[in-house]
């Protein structure tokens, strides 16, 4: 199932939130800065 | 076409496609499904009398719904193979009070409602792809008036429209009475040569369809005027321009300009164009009976499936991506795998004809010699070292490695299968796993090179063989202009960047590590590149655990297309760099050395204890 | 490691090509042929002016039976390039092909940074640096030969795929067209005309 994670570009600082699906690799880009380097912040870890 | 159709060394697998393709280089393993026909390919004389009967009635999709079509039919006279095809979605055999009136009137008795889809397996040499292109769909441009006034149609309607063969035995006629018109106007581009709606690339064939079109219209009609409004006139080849100047001199009216609107007189169903003349800047309206809209050319809708069972890279216009643009324009990156006709691009018949003799004759030099030579390039297992713990063959893209994890017998590469991508060498815990050519030792050497000296100064990157690689020599070639600071690291898959090469070069000082491989769809190892992701992902927690900002791990997909995006990264990766402090590095040699300190002490004394 | 060769000397033959001024003109190929030569286990190193040329491809052949060379990089252009062409060079004079390692001076280089080529040189020492760390842990690979099947699958039935097809049909291959529609003949079967010559296209 879809849900929402929040995200941070390691370029350039952007915080966003996008759909995610844990366990399924998808390609990721920046939506400010079109970079790949986007990281997941896991601060809601659940389970 | 009907050569194609009896030659002997071909075999025609219509209704069919490509459902999946395994093995490598003069040894691919295809499957196609063959959907059912449930018309006997071979029997079937195309004597129609099924067609006479069949109460069903459908727009003819290959005369793009200006004629109609029955359940059972041909796509047009000289469909090679001549047997017909009946459309189960459209039959009424299957329905409860059976129509089955094709079926009786078939005297060699080829309908057989029950016809199944089929699985075939082929195994092939190499792979010619010609998946071609598709037509622009005008819609979107609604300014156009496409999709409101039934005299506005598109260039491939009109060839439908004037073809002997087609919906009106070739009488040009416009759609709303029949009649014929006095005075059409051609509007080129559509779709082509703008950056916000459509396509920003050239199509190559729509200026020269139009000029054909208006020297048909005026060898048979002289009567009626033609005028196109055009950007540019690109008649660049061999007797275009001739082309060109027939057109101009047998009256048809060129006017610099694409019509801003269009709109209909609902009386005369006549439409009225207004376009500045850019030549003269007068801005004019025209009166015209009929618009035929030059459209574009465009990838076609299933390309990301061939795409991704061939693993190809497409170029930024959506066309499928040659492995060098002059030395091998007909090849994939892949070996074995040739492109012809509009695959690779927009092109005209005779430019596809002459690629898909390009391609025919680079197929036959590979498979002539009866072998073919396979790079060295593959992993190896150290069964000293390999605990079967089953992380390589999990990793694996080919399945190319076995472990048994439970009799814990050591990790086999099957290395035929094996395609080099290295992986399993960096996902291995144990460094049990060495890949040829580009070994743990060779990589770290090159990191100890980069940053023997002034190493604040230098970014360490790594990219893939395939895209990113590539995608630095188009920068390169281009002549983009990015910052010197960066040191370039090849390996074949931004899978082998193990992530003890990324903390050697922080170990060393590093400012700034960047790791660069393809985009998921174009990864030439299957699904390599998203062990990378997971890689580096896992490699930000561990550094900001350390302390360490995980910005200075750099992480971007750059395909061979992109020399822009390789530039600008270069430029952004380097003021990230400029951001990173001394104190900074040297902090961060401190934590990681003591980290790989505690780690190996660790496992010095798990050993000691499994002794004991 | 499995396969440690024998502790042989490596010698390493490192050759800056100048590319004409394509490299030259940014980048002081003397200087990063005068480092090299400093480099560990570097014992000859020299500059051409175009090293893929028949002349400097014979340097580099001389060079090896001359100074008994076992690795050598060549400093110049993308190995997507030339990487077939030095291979086969070094195969020539008795090396195996794997043994030759490649810097790219030129597209990611002195094409990138025409404007510091202080700098650029700088690079181009450093990347000459790399691939000669880098030679001096290559080992001999050996490609294998694998027979191939002389068959050939086309996709796509429209006039590209049905004249590739035909040509390699012609030539003896067997030809599996695959098309999706019930007929081949593609958008070409669509077209009542063609250009240049107005005939028809079926």
């Amino acid at each position: 199932m879809a849900e929402e994670a929040k995200f941070k570009c390691l370029r350039c600082g952007h915080g966003f939130t996008a759909p995610y699906t844990p366990k399924v690799a998808e390609e990721r880009a920046c939506p400010k800065c079109d970079s790949n380097s986007v990281r997941r912040l896991k601060e809601k870890k659940d389970s | 076409m009907a050569d194609a159709g009896r030659h002997p060394n071909i075999e025609l697998l219509t209704l069919s496609e490509v459902q999946r393709v395994d093995g490598y280089v003069g040894n691919f393993k295809v499957t196609v499904l063959k959907k059912a026909r449930y018309v006997d390919e071979k029997e079937c004389t195309a004597c129609a009398d099924c067609l006479e009967v069949c109460p069903v009635v459908k727009p003819d999709e290959f005369n793009l719904g200006l004629s109609t079509r029955k359940a059972i039919y041909q796509e047009f006279p000289q469909a090679v193979p001549a047997a017909f095809v009946l459309n189960m979605e459209d039959c009424l055999g299957n329905e409860p009070i059976a129509c089955g009136k094709c079926l009786e009137a078939c005297e060699k008795r080829c309908i057989d409602y029950d016809d199944q889809d089929k699985e075939i397996e082929l195994e092939v040499g190499t792979i010619i792809v010609a998946t071609g292109m598709e037509v622009y769909d005008p819609t979107e441009l609604d300014e156009f008036g496409y999709t409101q006034y039934e005299n506005v149609i598109t260039s491939l309607e009109f060839e439908r429209l004037i073809n002997s063969g087609g919906p009106t035995e070739g009488h040009l006629i416009r759609l709303t009475d029949r009649k014929q018109p006095k005075t059409v106007a051609f509007i080129q581009c559509v779709g082509s040569r703008c950056e916000k709606r459509g396509n920003p690339y050239c199509s190559n064939i729509c200026c020269m369809n139009t000029i054909k079109d208006t020297l048909l219209i005026k060898d048979h009609w002289p009567e009626v005027q033609c005028k196109v409004f055009y950007m540019d006139i690109r008649a660049f080849g061999k007797g275009f321009e001739d082309l060109y100047k027939r057109s101009m001199a047998a009256g048809v009216q060129y006017i610099r300009g694409i019509p801003g609107d269009i709109y209909e007189d609902p009386k005369t169903k006549n439409l009225i164009l207004t376009a500045e003349d850019t030549t003269t800047s007068e801005l004019k309206k025209h009166e015209v009976d009929m618009v035929i809209l030059s459209i574009g050319v465009v990838p076609p809708g299933d390309m990301d499936n061939t795409q991704q069972q061939l693993t190809l890279q497409r170029s930024a216009d959506g066309f499928f991506l040659e492995a060098h643009p002059k030395l091998k324009p007909v090849d994939a990156a892949t070996q074995g795998i040739f492109f012809a006709g509009c695959a690779e691009g927009p092109k005209d018949i005779k430019d596809s004809v002459t690629q898909a003799g390009a391609a025919a004759a680079r197929a036959n030099r590979l498979m002539r010699s009866g072998e073919v030579t396979v790079e060295a390039i593959t992993s190896m297992v150290d069964p000293e070292l390999c605990t079967s713990c089953g992380i390589c063959a999990r990793v694996c893209p080919y399945n190319a490695i076995y472990v048994d994890t439970k009799k814990k017998t050591p990790a086999v590469v099957v290395e035929a299968a094996c395609a080099g991508c290295g992986t399993c060498s960096a996902e291995c815990p144990f460094g049990a796993i060495t890949m040829r050519h580009f070994t743990d030792e060779q990589i770290m050497a090159q990191i100890e090179a980069i940053l023997a000296e002034n190493a604040q100064d230098k970014i360490v990157a790594f990219a893939c063989n395939w895209c990113s690689y590539p995608g630095a020599d188009l920068a390169g070639t281009s002549r983009l202009q990015y910052p010197p600071n960066a040191r370039l690291i090849r390996t074949m898959c931004s899978g082998r960047v193990d992530e003890r090469f990324i903390l050697k070069a922080f170990k060393l000082g590093a400012p700034i590590v960047l790791v660069s491989g393809c985009h998921f769809t174009d990864c030439h190892y299957i699904n390599a590149v998203t062990w990378t992701q997971k890689r580096i992902e896992k490699l930000w927690d561990k550094l900001e655990s350390l302390g360490i900002r995980p910005e200075r791990l750099q992480l971007d997909w750059v395909s061979a297309a992109e020399g822009q995006k390789w530039a600008r990264v270069m430029r952004e990766v380097e003021q990230l760099r400029e951001a990173v402090t001394a104190k900074e590095i040297e902090h961060t040699k401190r934590v990681i050395t003591e980290d790989m300190l505690k780690k190996r002490t660790k496992k010095v004394k798990a050993k000691a204890e499994a002794v004991a | 490691m499995a396969n440690k060769s024998s502790p042989e000397e490596i010698r390493i033959g490192v050759f800056v090509c100048q590319c004409g001024l394509n490299i030259a003109g940014t980048v002081e190929c003397e200087d990063v042929a005068k480092f090299a030569e400093e480099l560990p286990n570097v014992v000859y190193s020299d500059f051409q002016k175009y090293t893929c040329s028949e002349p400097g491809q014979q340097t580099i052949k001389d060079a090896i039976a001359e100074h008994n060379l076992n690795r050598v990089v060549v400093a110049s252009c993308t190995p997507k390039m030339h990487e077939p062409t030095f291979r086969a060079a070094v195969q020539e004079a008795g090396l195996n092909p794997y043994l030759m390692e490649m810097a790219n001076l030129r597209e990611h280089c002195s094409w990138v940074h025409i404007n510091e080529p202080k700098k650029a040189t700088q690079k181009a020492m450093d990347l000459v640096a790399m691939a000669a760390a880098r030679a001096k842990l290559l080992e001999p690979q050996m490609e294998t030969k694998v027979p191939v099947i002389q068959k050939t699958m086309v996709i796509g039935g429209g006039v590209a795929g049905i004249q590739a097809a035909l040509d390699l049909a012609d030539a003896g291959y067997h030809i599996y067209l695959v098309e999706k529609q019930p007929s081949i003949g593609g958008i070409m079967a669509q077209i009542d005309k063609t250009y240049p010559t107005m005939d028809c296209s079926i």
